[in-house]
């Protein structure tokens, strides 16, 4: 059964944008800043804070956003290498799932789209495969 | 397409097909009320804002300074306010490419860091400002400004003035809003209008502000932001489907305009 986690009941999601301090934390996030760097090279602003914390096989963890219409965005996850396969959804604000370019490499994924409306919308990220593993989400815009 | 080629073309070389997500099952109302909000992450930067303006106008941003404001305020809650809003005015800088403006907004957020007393680590991000600015980096400064914006939140944390923190994001969503809305309202269309729309981040604050604590939460700056978010969430509030008129948008620019002064006062 798909377990849903909360920021306010599962401490180990972080808040802080500095989140990374042990050795799974800052691989989770190096591993993240590669992929998006190749956004930043094509002009997207990395947005410098972060959702992050533990997450398990088969678990699905929630974070909410507020983006412009018009604006084009890249949601991406990265993971230390306990994670086997990551996977990274956007969904509307009313609980939609969003047809985004989709991009999934072992313990890194990612998902762009520009949308239509300004207003909330939810990123959803899964660990498909592997051990309990550090993550971080990371957003870039332009 | 909406990306460019070269996005594609790594996304694509690296691609392992997983299906477009939209075939996943909608998100129960459980899950959306759970969902993690995270001040850093779910309060999207005024920069962000502005760039979406620029892809549906050509804002003259110069004409959305504002004078100085003030830096000699003694009510920590509204020191915080205030170098959000400062931190908004940066990005309008930035957006207006206006180098001397950003090197003054810079100083004055050092200034009033000071008097908060974490200036050590802002002190350090104000050169990086000036230096970017001197370089006409202003992409990088996009960055930096965010980047100073959360060094200043971390450094509250470390003094335990976590409270502060969500009146530094309230400050800039709020300047944010009143330049672009100041814009839309002179210059309206109906595609700018629509980008008002941010329901979800007025109820974050709102929300945020209810468990400050009672001895911040008696501060009259504070009591009047919380009074004046109430209209302004309202204001923001409207349907996925429909587009404010050019009176909404006054509406939301005169309650901004009401809540920055609120802020800025003496």
């Amino acid at each position: 059964m798909k377990r849903i986690v909360t920021l306010l009941l599962f401490p180990l999601v972080a808040l802080s944008p500095l989140c990374a301090s042990t050795d799974d934390e800052v691989a989770a996030r190096k591993t993240v800043l590669d992929l998006a760097g190749a956004f930043s090279n094509d002009g997207f602003k990395l947005r410098d804070g972060s959702f992050s914390g533990v997450i398990h096989p088969k678990e699905s963890l929630f974070v909410q956003v507020n983006l412009y219409a018009g604006n084009q965005y890249w949601f991406s996850v990265g993971a230390n290498e306990k994670a086997k396969k990551l996977a990274v959804t956007i969904f509307d604000e009313t609980g939609k799932a969003i047809e985004s370019e989709p991009y999934q490499d072992d313990a890194k994924a990612a998902a762009g789209f520009s949308p239509d409306a300004s207003g909330a919308y939810y990123i959803r990220v899964q660990e498909l495969e592997g051990e309990p593993a550090n993550f971080c989400l990371i957003y870039s815009y332009k | 397409m909406i990306f460019s080629r070269s996005v594609l073309f790594i996304v694509l070389a690296m691609f392992i097909s997983c299906g477009f997500a939209a075939s996943a099952p909608k998100m129960s109302s459980d899950e959306m009320a759970k969902a993690a909000r995270v001040d850093a992450l779910t309060i999207p930067t005024p920069g962000e804002l502005m760039t979406a303006l620029n892809k549906v106008g050509k804002p003259n941003w110069q004409q959305q300074y504002r004078p100085p404001i003030p830096t000699a305020f003694t009510s920590r809650p509204q020191i915080a306010l205030n170098l959000g809003g400062l931190i908004a005015d940066g990005y309008l800088a930035v957006e207006a490419e206006d180098s001397q403006q950003v090197k003054n907004i810079g100083k004055d957020i050092v200034t009033l860091a000071k008097t908060l007393g974490v200036s050590e680590n802002v002190l350090r991000r104000g050169k990086s400002i000036t230096d970017f600015a001197e370089n006409n980096e202003w992409s990088a400064l996009k960055e930096e400004l965010e980047a100073t914006q959360n060094e200043v939140k971390l450094a509250m944390e470390e003094q335990h003035d976590n409270d502060l923190v969500t009146l530094v994001t309230l400050g800039g969503w709020i300047r944010g809003t009143e330049v672009v809305s100041g814009w839309i309202a002179q210059n309206y269309s109906p595609a700018a209008a629509k980008l008002l729309r941010q329901p979800a981040i007025v109820s974050f604050l709102r929300a945020k502000i209810d468990t400050l604590p009672p001895k911040v939460q008696s501060e009259d700056v504070v009591k009047g932001v919380r009074k004046r978010l109430v209209e302004i969430e309202q204001l923001v509030s409207f349907p996925r489907e429909q587009t404010p008129t050019v009176d909404d948008v006054k509406k939301l620019k005169t309650a901004a305009d009401g809540l920055v002064e609120e802020i800025t006062k003496k």
